[in-house]
């Protein structure tokens, strides 16, 4: 008798690749339906699904290919790169990447960075809470120590750098979002996209500001980080820039190297 | 686990009818708060923070909440996923629900998740193996916990146990409690040509906790259950007749696709809470299942469900035709 585990990989096999010859056999579909029909049910749903899942992640990029593209582009992202976890609302990291290699994206030069901005908003939406920085023993930190101090950024704080401007495409094809007409070589934009309260925002930062807060965000410690800020622009307030974001809650905790 | 004082989601949901809690409702729900039994969730749902998990700690202040996870796939030949329980847990700890259910299913094999509620192969080492999942699960999370029965459009030819047998040896043999859907009974008796009331004759009584409801469409050669519209008259018919013989049990509304205003969820709520109320009515009945006939295969297929309550209720059968046939036996 087919094994539980050989059962379950043969039917997970038929269901996305198509190759179902090995499992037909040991299914009865419904109601008359042959096995084929019946797996057929499971295959419509497990790729409806995706396409939801990932219509949900990606708005914008859907609004710019249209459905039909779309669904076409999610059902092959979906064969080639699988889900890993229970929760269908973390699937669907790694589209924009596979747009860049995908036929008939490659034109739409903007769209992958497009999708990695909407990915981080997706994922801000859903990034755990934390509780608030812990000014008091912030404080408490010697001067001399501060050089060494890592800040640990809000679990929903990605940082997106584009050559494109895809923070006006992505406000234009918001919903009422309007007609604007997106000027591609209006230059690129770094971005902070961040949880604040229950609302996600897309923050356009410096250059300067940008490299400290990617070298936070890699655990470097403030005097790297100061040093990547000022070898971008000399002159940026590095002092002004922490205490913002410290009081805007970019940062949930922080540790002394 | 201590409650909280200001909270009453730790309370078990009573023997009422309650509505699935859907994003699309939650401000109008926290402002009107509308006098339904409880409230469930999909635990995936608020494995992160934000905005939902506000609001499930704003509500469970009002409602008693019943965490119904879709994504543990407890039934798959993979080992179970150690992230999925420790995050589970974690909500459990903060939410405090007086309820926490998975379904009877698979659903990932080694390296990839389908993200879907896929049936067993009934058979020994199939029960064996969910079994010790559910066991495994029941002792990480500290709690026992309600397994559901899903609907399903194919069945494996080597299945060798019924599958309402295969549901009740899973509550024998881990003390779980058992979500009856009465609407995936419905679906699947319909799809794979069994009776209803066979199986639900074979279901211990005393460990139904919840009954879920919702609607299903008509495929071209099945039922879909969609959960993406009202009950249909049939399933209520099932339902009567499953109160009659299990007694009142919390009763969730379940509707996952095309959410309808809150209002629409309430008036179903309402049917259900009548039917609760009025559960001896001797001219309850199951209805045969529908006529064969053509259907179009559409819609997203959905799965979530879950009941409970306690109580034998075996003195209650000859009140119902259902207990009738079952004396008929």
């Amino acid at each position: 008798m087919l094994s539980q585990r050989e059962a379950q990989e043969r039917f997970a096999r038929g269901l996305l690749d198509a190759s179902d010859a090995a499992v037909l056999g040991h299914i009865a579909g419904a109601r008359g339906m042959d096995a084929a029909a019946g797996l057929a049910v499971y295959r419509n749903n497990t790729f409806s699904n995706y396409r939801g899942a990932l219509r949900e992640a990606y708005p914008v990029v859907l609004r710019l290919v249209g459905a039909d593209f779309f669904d076409h582009t999610a059902d092959a992202f979906v064969r080639a790169t699988p889900s890993t976890f229970g929760d269908i609302n973390v699937y669907g990291a790694g589209f924009g990447g596979f747009l860049e290699g995908f036929p008939g994206a490659r034109e739409l030069a903007y769209l992958p960075d497009t999708a990695r901005l909407e990915w981080a908003v997706h994922s801000a939406f859903q990034a755990g809470d934390t509780a608030p920085l812990d000014f008091a023993r912030l404080a408490a930190v010697p001067a001399e120590r501060l050089a060494a101090l890592c800040f640990v950024l809000h679990p929903s704080a990605s940082l997106i750098a584009s050559r494109w401007p895809i923070l006006a495409i992505w406000r234009t094809h918001q919903p009422g979002g309007g007609e604007e007409t997106i000027d591609l070589g209006a230059g690129g934009c770094d971005l902070l996209v961040i949880r604040r309260g229950h609302d996600v925002d897309l923050e356009p930062v410096s250059a300067a500001e940008f490299a400290a807060l990617a070298a936070l965000a890699n655990r470097a410690p403030l005097g790297d980080a100061l040093e990547v800020a000022h070898a971008a622009d000399p002159d940026f307030d590095f002092g002004a820039c922490l205490r913002r974001h410290a009081a805007a809650g970019t940062f949930a905790d922080f540790a002394l190297e | 686990m201590s409650m909280r004082p200001d909270s009453v989601s730790a309370a078990i949901p009573p023997a009422r009818a309650g509505i699935g809690l859907r994003a699309p409702h939650y401000r109008e729900l926290l402002d009107s708060r509308p006098d339904i039994g409880w409230l469930e969730v999909h635990s995936e749902n608020y494995f992160g923070g934000g905005r939902p998990l506000w609001f499930l700690e704003q509500l469970r202040a009002h409602y008693p909440i019943s965490l119904h996870g879709v994504g543990m796939a407890l039934g798959s030949a993979t080992r179970l996923d150690a992230e999925h329980l420790r995050r589970l847990k974690f909500l459990i700890a903060r939410i405090e629900p007086g309820l926490v259910s998975e379904h009877l299913c698979w659903g990932a094999v080694e390296g990839r998740h389908l993200n879907d509620l896929l049936p067993l192969p009934y058979t020994e080492e199939a029960l064996a193996h969910v079994c010790g999942h559910i066991l495994q699960a029941q002792e990480f999370l500290g709690r026992r916990i309600l397994i559901e029965n899903i609907s399903s459009y194919i069945r494996w030819k080597h299945d060798t146990i019924p599958e309402w047998e295969f549901v009740a040896e899973v509550a024998r043999r881990t003390g779980c409690g058992i979500l009856l859907d009465v609407n995936n009974i419905y679906v699947s008796a319909f799809n794979h040509g069994f009776d209803a009331r066979v199986y639900l004759a074979a279901i211990p009584a005393e460990r139904v906790e919840e009954i879920h409801l919702a609607g299903f469409d008509e495929g071209e050669a099945c039922l879909i259950d969609t959960h993406g519209r009202r009950v249909s008259e049939p399933v209520w018919q099932l339902y009567r007749e499953t109160i009659a013989w299990l007694g009142p049990r919390p009763t969730l509304i379940e509707w996952d696709t095309d959410i309808p205003a809150l209002g629409v969820l309430l008036e179903e709520a309402a049917t259900a809470q009548s039917i609760l109320e009025n559960m001896e009515n001797p001219h309850a009945h199951i209805r045969s299942l529908p006529p064969d006939g053509a259907h179009a295969v559409h819609g997203r297929l959905s799965t979530a469900g879950r009941l409970r309550g306690r109580g034998a209720v075996l003195r209650e059968f000859p009140a119902s035709p259902l207990g009738a046939a079952l004396q008929e036996a």
